[in-house]
């Protein structure tokens, strides 16, 4: 195993163990800050909206390339993900996070089936053709590539998917 | 993941997300969060909780069409049946 994977992991084990660094971290560290927040209000009942899934915790078909956890400032691509695709056919790579829990269970990250779930009593309309994973932990010139490339492409997706309500899961 | 928010969201396409801290909502400022108050790498709470799964993806999906002012951070880590709105993001 790499240093630089070992380091990783250690500090990702910290932070989850020790919620105040995390805090600390956070407080110090320099974020693309804003000011204001876009907004599009939900003009559909629940029942009707067709929802997808987006996470950053790293999750991909293992026949995906994996994310590059060798670049330090991250890796901005993303990977799709069909929802119903079978648990034992997802991975993930993402050394920056503890994800055991994850790995035993991928709805702490990836909720599909709990989406699953509520398109089946009626709570949803139904689910989108597919669920879209990054990583987070992108940092320097990939943050221009996050926003002007891979982010819009995903936005492009959803749309075209007909997708009505977008649930975020970070890591 | 609050970037990656804010851009779907400007796309035309109502979001929301879990956050696992306030002070980088703070900063990104993504239109809806909701902060569950779990660890890192647990945005939707323990493994093999399906109930407390589910809950909590209901509460979110009902928050979306609830909250009104863009940037809002729903703070569900206070104790349970208190949630409360968290203004000072939207300040």
């Amino acid at each position: 195993m790499k240093l630089k994977t070992v380091k990783d992991k250690f500090f990702a084990r910290l932070f989850t163990r020790y919620p105040w660094l995390m805090r600390r971290w956070a407080r110090k560290t320099e974020f693309m800050e804003s000011a204001d927040s876009p907004w599009t209000p939900l003009l559909k009942d629940l029942k009707d909206c067709r929802v997808a899934l987006v996470t950053t915790g790293g999750v991909h078909l293992k026949t995906q390339p994996p994310f590059n956890m060798s670049d330090s400032e991250g890796d901005p691509t993303f990977r799709e993900i069909p929802s119903d695709v079978d648990k034992e056919d997802l991975t993930i790579t993402h050394d920056y996070y503890d994800h055991r829990d994850g790995d035993a269970d991928i709805n702490v990250i990836l909720p599909l089936d709990r989406l699953a779930e509520l398109a089946e009593e009626g709570f949803i309309g139904s689910i989108s053709a597919s669920a879209f994973s990054f990583m987070g932990h992108i940092i320097g010139e990939h943050v221009t590539t996050l926003i002007n490339e891979t982010s819009p492409d995903v936005a492009l997706k959803l749309k075209a998917d007909g997708v009505d309500v977008v649930l975020l899961t970070p890591t | 993941m609050g970037l990656i928010q804010r851009v779907i969201e400007e796309s035309g396409i109502p979001t929301i997300s879990i956050t696992l801290s306030q002070e980088i909502a703070e900063k990104v400022k993504p239109p809806r969060a909701v902060l569950p108050g779990f660890p890192l790498g647990h945005p939707m709470g323990m493994p093999f909780d399906a109930d407390g799964q589910r809950t909590l993806m209901k509460k979110l999906l009902e928050y979306v069409g609830v909250i009104r002012e863009p940037g809002t951070l729903v703070n569900l880590s206070t104790e349970a049946g208190t949630d409360t709105i968290n203004t000072e993001v939207t300040e």
